[in-house]
């Protein structure tokens, strides 16, 4: 068991919620959806959805948790992390639906086939994996953490952020690829 | 078994994947890359778990007031009977190859992307002469079957390359088999030469 460093919070308490809707027990849906809507709803605005649509298609993620919530397995991902991938790909096919682009008929990557966590990796499980790859974020610099949010909050990532930071594109990608470096060093094994 | 991939993408493309804001059909490039390719795998998983310390600590958006009422009332319906997803391997083994030149084909790919991008299958014979062309846009490239010589460096089944704009190339198959490549372009290429404006007037893609 790895030592918890201070400051640390794991998201057992997500996972054991997840847990108990797989079981189809709506007070634990209910508990859940206090702790993660928001935050959910604050992702999405914050990669540039309106508050009516943000809001809408974070109940579809939560709809999607009480759905496949008995895929979800503790020992691969932490929940926020579960949770995280949900969100990404709901978003994409909204996104993709909106725009009349052809059907987005893509296998959705969480059902996809994960033998990468199948590799030791000291025997932690998903939220003490998740509590350090938190830990290792804090570690980080402000510039090298400034690119690693901005990557997951925009849009066209790279060029957006070069232009917000007014740095030169380059910049951008080695500051990412740098922060990327560090991140996977601390991490270690982890994966 | 093939052997492990040597060329992969870049760390800030993957973590753009993981992120979900690639551009529509890039992704699909990926991803046909990440499947067979068990490093990318567990990158792109660690970079998932990036994601999710971010929604972690994410700002709080407010529900509203009749949010959780709404949800508790969703879950209580039925599932729409989901449609079979398709796979990667099913994706690109239903489009239809159109056979453009001697020895050279292409097949656009069901999958979405922007109006102006291309997501298609080009497969070509050994010794055809292949367009030289230049881009307008960024270009994802997997080899998917057989191998392909661009400047000197080998691209094997498997095997990712990215293109910039600007960069003019002009590919070879590499060895006894026919090469076929799975490609996500940005706009339109542009050929130089006349073969080259031919093949890609035919191919309409
Ligand atoms: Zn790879």
């Amino acid at each position: 068991m790895a030592s918890q460093a201070p400051g640390q919070v794991e998201t057992r308490e997500e996972a054991a919620l997840i847990a108990r809707i797989a079981t189809r027990d709506r007070a634990a849906f209910a508990a859940l959806f206090g702790i993660v809507a928001p935050k959910v709803k604050g992702y999405l605005m914050r990669l540039g959805a309106t508050g009516a649509a943000a809001e809408e298609l974070t109940q579809d993620v939560m709809l999607t948790v009480w759905r496949k919530a008995e895929q979800f397995d503790p020992a691969k991902a932490g929940a926020l992390t579960w949770i995280f991938v949900i969100a990404r790909n709901r978003r994409i096919d909204a996104l993709r639906r909106e725009s009349s682009m052809t059907t987005y008929g893509l296998e959705a990557p969480e059902d996809m086939p994960d033998d990468s966590v199948d590799a030791p990796d000291a025997g932690l499980d998903g939220a003490e994996r998740e509590a350090r790859v938190r830990a290792a974020m804090q570690e980080l610099s402000a510039e090298q953490q400034e690119v690693v949010r901005r990557s997951f909050f925009e849009e066209e990532p790279h060029a957006a952020i070069a232009a917000a930071l007014a740095l030169p594109l380059g910049t951008v990608k080695s500051r990412l690829r740098l922060a990327m470096a560090k991140l996977k060093a601390k991490l270690g094994d982890l994966k | 078994m093939t052997p492990a991939p040597v060329h992969h993408p870049s760390t800030e493309t993957l973590a753009a994947y993981a992120a979900g804001t690639l551009r529509a059909g890039f992704d699909f490039v990926i991803a046909a890359h990440v499947r067979g390719c068990a490093q990318c795998r567990g990158e792109v998983a660690r970079l998932e778990g990036v994601g999710g310390a971010l929604l972690a600590e994410a700002d709080a958006a407010a529900m509203s007031e009749e949010a959780l009422m709404q949800a508790l009332a969703r879950i209580e319906t039925a599932a729409p009977p989901a449609a079979p997803a398709r796979t990667i391997e099913q994706i690109i083994a239903a489009a239809k190859k159109r056979w453009v030149a001697p020895g050279v084909w292409t097949a656009r790919i069901d999958t979405p992307h922007a109006k102006d991008d291309r997501v298609y299958l080009l497969g070509v014979a050994p010794g055809v002469q292949t367009a030289k062309h230049t881009h307008s846009g960024a270009e994802f490239t997997v080899v998917l079957q057989g191998a392909l010589n661009d400047g000197g460096v080998v691209y094997r089944a498997g095997d990712f390359c990215e293109r910039d704009p600007d960069d003019t190339h002009h590919p070879k198959v590499e060895g006894a088999e026919t090469c076929v490549c799975l490609f996500a372009t940005q706009g339109r290429l542009v050929p130089s030469g006349v073969i080259g404006r031919i093949a890609f007037a035919l191919a309409d893609v």
